[in-house]
């Protein structure tokens, strides 16, 4: 067993840890996996939860052990759940969350925090592909990496992130923020080709190098403090200003597209 | 026996006035198609019988024995990968989609890895396009962009585009301007009336350009782009704002270079906005013959084109994760099923790699190297040869394939329904 | 198998039926009036009536898959799992043919037509038909911009024209003549478009005028069950219900045999007066006082309901303009020779004036027009909205309290410019059972062939509801509509408590005119040259197969006065 520690937030009345039994291959898929879902239920009860894996439903104890301490709270906002182990192969975690915590002391599959509207996840490791996807509210953080279309949109649907805030402390893949409208996501490290593709709101504000900055940005806020390696043809430069105390170079554009975003960066390759 | 107005089998122009002459169930005479297409209709090496994979070695079988095997396998995997569709029948790929639906399978095809990224772009910006008879009747400017449709379509300059007659382009080639975008001088840019020479990967930012100067302000863009002189791009921009009806065909080289959807959706948005000046159309170059036909009957039947997994009995769609590479690069799926597709010659290595480990079955006339790896090997007739049934052209036109000879083998479409009855059987439905 | 539906109260209006309790036989498919061991369903005081026919909606062929390819956002919407009976269901607007049947069949419809099939991709549009289950199917090609229909209305060769028709009908599976926006579509080719009826078509010399009267006189001499079904020109422009008016107009010295000479759809998008979007308003008044003084006009309204849809339809410029107006991601097929198409996801919103007053002329136009038998309940599935509105809508026509509920939370432009609030007509249940069933049936010439009544002889396409006439709770009336006590599609039970129990395959219907004139001959010599020198296809390789359309319902027609 283990303790509600006195470093947990004093607000937590009830803590679900669960450790991964074993590797696998085939993903297992767990939205289930979200504090309001576990709320008023004891540990035989989460452990019955049904999640999928591949075509087949298992049930959450046959993947973790699940360990319950404190007393049931219908105050889904003092929930916290611990997941104390790899989860790179566990695919939405935390979508839909609406409050509480989850802390996952390892790396996550696709879709962590998914839709999210409130509430925090942290991730001790790296984040697959479309962590914060579609986000409304509440923070994700991520300690490691994150992987492509982080805090992005769904194929089709011309609002990605709406909402909420995303830290990474290490770097991104491709497509940051793509189809953003609000919100705001921080990179502590570099990203691939093309963050805040069609972003139209919110701000992203990138600490290392990143490619392409901006295609068709529509309004929103887009700085990259490191090296811009490619820049785009179709922003207009503004001018010098200080942002953050570092004095960075200003553009709007995508003027493809007739847009107004304003990009912030501090060296580009022969401009 | 003559037969007139037949369908080629082979790319995605899927030609139909192709004359083949028959003489004791065989071909001995095909007229009117391109080199490729003459050879595939004349034949080519096929798989003899259903094998199965024992101590490493296949050995020849039935189709009962091969099929109830294959239904076995399909029914006992978590994860199964159904891909290929490349080159058969509509009807077989009907058969294909109920299947997974049945297995909670993955179900994909070959558009995952050639103009998937077409697909995603389409889903971002849309699809200003017409039918190939109008860019014939009409076309007075005919871009094609990393297409080397020279080698990959060869009817397709002399029927649709350059080198035809239509109604208001009864000058033919004399009345029409070619122009040429890829990163090396092809077959295509040869005949074509300007060349446009792009640094590998640089795509997006030459699209980029052409549209800021289009949008009227050129000003920001730098001296050269991608290789390209500022002043050729704005001489490109005249051009298409001058012709009376434009059209730009993209092939594989936009859609798997560097920032795939994003470089096609950047194309679409040029022709949509050059449609404020005067009428232009953008057009996939698709490869196998029906390659778009998989994507018509997913997209009915399922509600996408592609990449649908069946996992949790409702369909959920998404590229990246749910398309064939990225599935076998993770190494998710726990058995496979290809139907006429050969992924170990054209997939990354990881993949094959991948799909080595795992039961294989393979359905498909000819054997290939995917044939090396499967564990059950279905040969299957020939669409459009030996079977009939409906195929889209990549204009989205539907056409009747014909039978020109009988077959020794099932059709796709029969071998899926027998193993589909073979899993409601183990299943106990 | 054999039926006896007991207790129902009954609306068939064309049977004269108007809420009595009748017996209701059925035997291998059709109403009979005798049964010998049939299965009882006691309908307990509920309402029944014939099958539902819907006259036009987009539910397959081309359009409404690129609709779909176009919106994966829209496709993982009211999401369904496979069931043991039923294929997994995907999509709101754009659904997929496995939920298009089972949605109609859960509203207790039988019948749908599809209004746009472009000749050239019939074959498409048939596909489509046999995935839809159990509902009966039409679709009407799209023939007014075709080259050579509109040579030969120039030329004013009717016999050419009457057999290149027939030829059309056989060609596609097709069941009569659809024009979209006449002439605009060939306009479109070059970007351009028509915008009034006496405007010239470029290149080919000949005005939308021209081209509607020409198909109203050919349709009439082929006999066709149904009159041309028309999408006006100048669609969803402030001003245009005077080009509407004057398209009426424009047809009344044609004669028909019993019924209208022109069917006017979705015909809120052409009732805007005005000159601009600022002043746009209704001119329902208008169009339905036209509509109540003359008998060769039927309509129906195409009712925008609020909230995000896919518009998509043959009118390219119009698609075209939209997307020019929101930006929002935009297709367009133009279909050599013949038509094209556009399609653009729209979000029709309470807090916008023009959407505002949009939905309340839909309203206006039902309510407005006296006789029921001159419209029907439509929404230009999916383009004003998806066809699962329906119940609301009828709903919203039985209640002026649920109109003045909504009225509250509307752009109060339409206080101004439109007519609903001071409308008090509420519809009752024989004016719903005409408009949804019997009307329809009647406008497409289906009554005659066994559709939209329940006389003897008639197919045994029946709904009961879960509710009793007396009955007049508004959202009672939605959620019993949305949800059929019983569907029964050709004698079979295919819906019970609002789950499909049965999935037979439906049948589609084409027109078979009889015309075997000289004409015919020399007609196909000119349409030999057209593929030969400007179609990307073979003649041979044109027409649709009979392997499409494995259930077919032949009409057979003769042609008057063929030469």
């Amino acid at each position: 067993m283990f303790r509600i520690r006195s470093k947990s937030k004093p607000g937590v009345k009830m803590l679900v840890k669960l450790t991964p039994k074993k590797a696998f291959n085939i993903p297992v898929e767990a939205e289930v996996i979200k504090p309001g879902n576990f709320a008023g239920k004891g540990k035989s009860e989460i452990e019955s939860i049904i999640v999928w894996q591949g075509n087949k439903e298992v049930m959450l104890g046959s993947i973790f052990d699940v360990e319950v301490e404190g007393v049931d709270d219908k105050d889904k906002k003092k929930i916290k759940i611990l997941i104390e182990g790899d989860a790179s192969r566990i695919k939405r975690i935390g979508e839909r969350m609406t409050s509480g915590e989850i802390i996952i002391n390892g790396s996550v599959d696709m879709h962590c925090g998914a839709l999210m509207s409130g509430g925090k996840i942290i991730i001790n490791g790296d984040a697959d592909a479309w962590a914060g996807r579609e986000m409304r509210g509440g923070e994700i953080v991520v300690e490691g990496n994150a992987s492509n279309y982080l805090g992005a949109g769904y194929w089709g649907a011309e609002k990605g992130m709406r909402g909420g805030i995303i830290r990474v402390k290490g770097s991104a893949g491709n497509y940051v923020g793509e189809h953003m409208r609000g919100g705001e996501i921080i990179i502590g490290g570099s990203v691939g080709l093309l963050p805040g593709l069609n972003m139209s709101g919110g701000k992203i504000v990138i600490e290392g190098d990143a490619v392409l900055p901006g295609g068709e940005m529509k309004s929103g806020m887009l700085v990259v403090k490191g090296k811009v390696l490619e820049m785009l043809p179709s922003f207009r430069f503004e001018g010098k200003e200080v942002l953050d105390s570092i004095e960075l170079k200003k553009f709007t554009g995508d003027l493809a597209r007739g847009g107004s975003g304003t990009l912030y960066i501090n060296s580009i390759p022969e401009v | 026996m003559i037969i007139t107005d037949v369908l080629c089998p082979f790319c995605g122009d899927l030609c139909d006035d192709i004359i083949v002459e028959v003489e004791g169930n065989k071909i001995i005479e095909v007229k009117e198609a391109c080199e490729t297409g003459v050879s595939k209709m004349m034949g080519h090496e096929r798989i003899a019988a259903p094998m199965i994979r024992e101590n490493g070695k296949l050995r020849e079988t039935t189709y009962e024995e091969a099929i109830t095997k294959a239904a076995e396998i399909l029914t006992n995997s978590l994860r199964p990968l159904m891909y290929g569709w490349g080159s058969t029948t509509c009807e077989a790929d009907k058969k294909g989609i109920e299947l997974a639906e049945e297995i909670g399978a993955i179900i994909d095809n070959t558009t995952s890895v050639c103009h998937a990224p077409s697909v995603l772009a389409i889903q971002n910006v849309g699809l200003p396009s017409c039918t190939l008879g109008q860019i014939k009747n009409r076309a007075d400017l005919i871009i094609y962009w990393g297409s080397n449709q020279a080698e990959a379509h060869p009817r397709h300059m002399s029927k649709y585009t350059s080198f035809t007659k239509g109604f208001f382009t009864k000058e033919g080639r004399k009345g029409k301007h070619v122009i040429v975008f890829d990163v090396r001088k092809t077959t295509t840019a040869e005949v074509a009336d300007d060349f446009v020479q792009i640094i590998p990967g640089d795509d997006y930012r030459v699209l980029s350009a052409l549209r800021v100067i289009l949008a009227g302000a050129g000003d920001v863009v730098p001296s050269s782009v991608g290789g390209v002189p500022k002043e050729k791009l704005i001489e490109i921009v005249d051009r298409m704002k001058s012709s009376r009806f434009g059209v730009l065909f993209f092939g594989m080289g936009l859609t798997q270079s560097r920032g795939k959807p994003y470089n096609v959706a950047n194309a679409i948005s040029l022709v949509r906005e050059l449609n404020a000046h005067t009428k232009f159309a953008v057009m996939p170059m698709r490869g196998h013959f029906n390659v778009t036909g998989f994507n018509q009957v997913c997209a009915w039947s399922t509600g996408f084109a592609f990449a649908v997994d069946f996992a949790r009995g409702k369909p959920w769609y998404n590229p990246g994760e749910t398309s064939t590479v990225d599935v076998l690069n993770r190494g998710e799926c726990d058995s496979a099923l290809i139907v006429a597709s050969d992924p170990a010659a054209h997939f990354p290595r990881k993949s094959v790699e991948h799909l080595a480990k795992i039961p294989l079955i393979q359905i498909d006339p000819c054997p290939n190297l995917t044939t090396e790896l499967a564990d059950i090997v279905l040969p299957a007739a020939i669409a459009g040869i030996e079977v009939e049934g409906t195929a889209y052209r990549m204009d989205g036109v539907p056409l009747r394939l014909r039978k020109l000879i009988e077959p020794v083998h099932l059709s796709d479409e029969e071998i899926l329904s027998r193993i589909l009855s073979k899993v409601r059987e183990i299943r106990g439905d | 198998m054999e039926l006896l539906i007991t207790n129902g109260i009954v609306y068939d209006p064309i049977n004269q039926i108007s809420g009595e309790k009748v017996d209701i036989l059925v035997k291998d498919g059709k109403i009979v009036s005798g049964v010998k061991n049939p299965k009882t369903i006691d309908a307990g005081g509920r309402i029944v009536m014939p099958g539902g026919v819907d006259m036009h909606t987009h539910i397959a062929g081309g359009k409404m898959n690129v609709g779909r390819m176009l919106r994966p956002e829209d496709g993982r919407r009211c999401i369904e799992s496979r069931k043991k009976l039923t294929r997994a269901c995907t999509g709101y607007s754009v659904p997929n043919t496995f939920a298009t049947g089972y949605r109609y069949a859960k509203m207790g419809y039988t019948t749908t037509f599809e209004p746009a099939m472009p000749p050239l991709l019939a074959r498409h549009t048939h596909e489509e038909f046999r995935d839809i289950p159990i509902v009966d199917k039409g679709g009407i090609p799209l023939l007014d911009n075709h080259w050579l229909i509109m040579e030969y209305v120039k030329s004013g060769d009717m016999d050419k024209l009457t057999a290149f028709i027939a030829w059309m009908m056989n060609a596609t599976k097709g069941y009569g003549i659809k024009i979209v926006n006449a002439g605009g579509g060939e306009a479109w080719g070059w970007g351009k478009n028509v915008r009034n009826l006496d405007d010239i078509v470029p290149n080919f010399d000949i005005t939308p005028a021209e081209i509607i009267h020409g198909l109203a006189e050919a349709n009439e001499r082929l006999n066709l069950p149904h009159s041309i079904h028309i999408h006006c020109n100048n669609l969803g422009h402030p001003g245009n219900y005077d080009t509407t008016l004057a398209t009426f107009d424009l047809v009344k010295d044609v004669t028909s045999h019993n019924r209208q000479v022109m069917h006017a759809t979705h015909i809120q998008y052409h009732s805007y007066g005005g000159s601009t979007w600022a002043d746009m308003h209704s001119k329902a008044d208008a169009i339905a006082s036209y509509v109540n003084s003359h008998d060769h006009v039927t309509v129906d309204p195409g009712q925008v309901m609020f909230g995000d849809t896919t518009t998509m339809t043959a009118d390219g410029p119009m698609e075209y303009e939209l997307h020019m107006m929101s930006k929002r991601k935009w297709t367009n097929k133009d279909v050599e020779l013949e038509t094209g198409s556009g399609i653009i996801p729209i979000f029709y919103s309470r807090k916008v004036s023009v959407n505002s007053i949009q939905w309340a002329i839909g309203l206006e136009l039902a309510l407005l027009i006296k006789s029921p038998w001159k419209t029907a309940i439509t929404t230009d599935h999916p383009n004003g909205a998806p066809f699962t509105r329906y119940p609301e809508i009828i709903s919203l026509l039985m209640s002026k309290k649920r109109r003045e509920e909504v009225l509250k939370g509307v752009h109060s432009a339409i206080n101004k410019r439109a007519i609903i609030s001071s409308i008090d007509r509420e519809l009752n249940w024989a004016d719903i059972a005409i408009m949804t069933r019997a009307s329809p049936a009647k406008i497409l010439g289906l009554d005659k062939h066994g559709k939209g009544h329940l006389g003897i002889g008639a197919d045994a396409d029946i709904a009961i509801y879960d509710i009793s006439p007396e009955e007049d709770d508004p959202r009672k009336i939605q959620s019993a509509l949305s949800h059929a006590k019983y569907t029964i599609k050709g004698g079979e039970i295919v819906v019970k408590d609002g789950e499909i129990v049965a999935v037979p395959e439906g049948r589609t219907y084409w027109v078979n005119p009889e015309f075997d004139g000289e004409a015919t001959k020399a007609m196909l010599e000119d349409l030999a040259v057209k593929f030969k020198e400007y179609y990307s296809v073979s003649l041979a390789n044109y027409p649709v197969q009979d392997a499409y359309v494995p259930h077919p319902v032949e009409i057979k027609t003769r042609c008057k006065n063929a030469s």
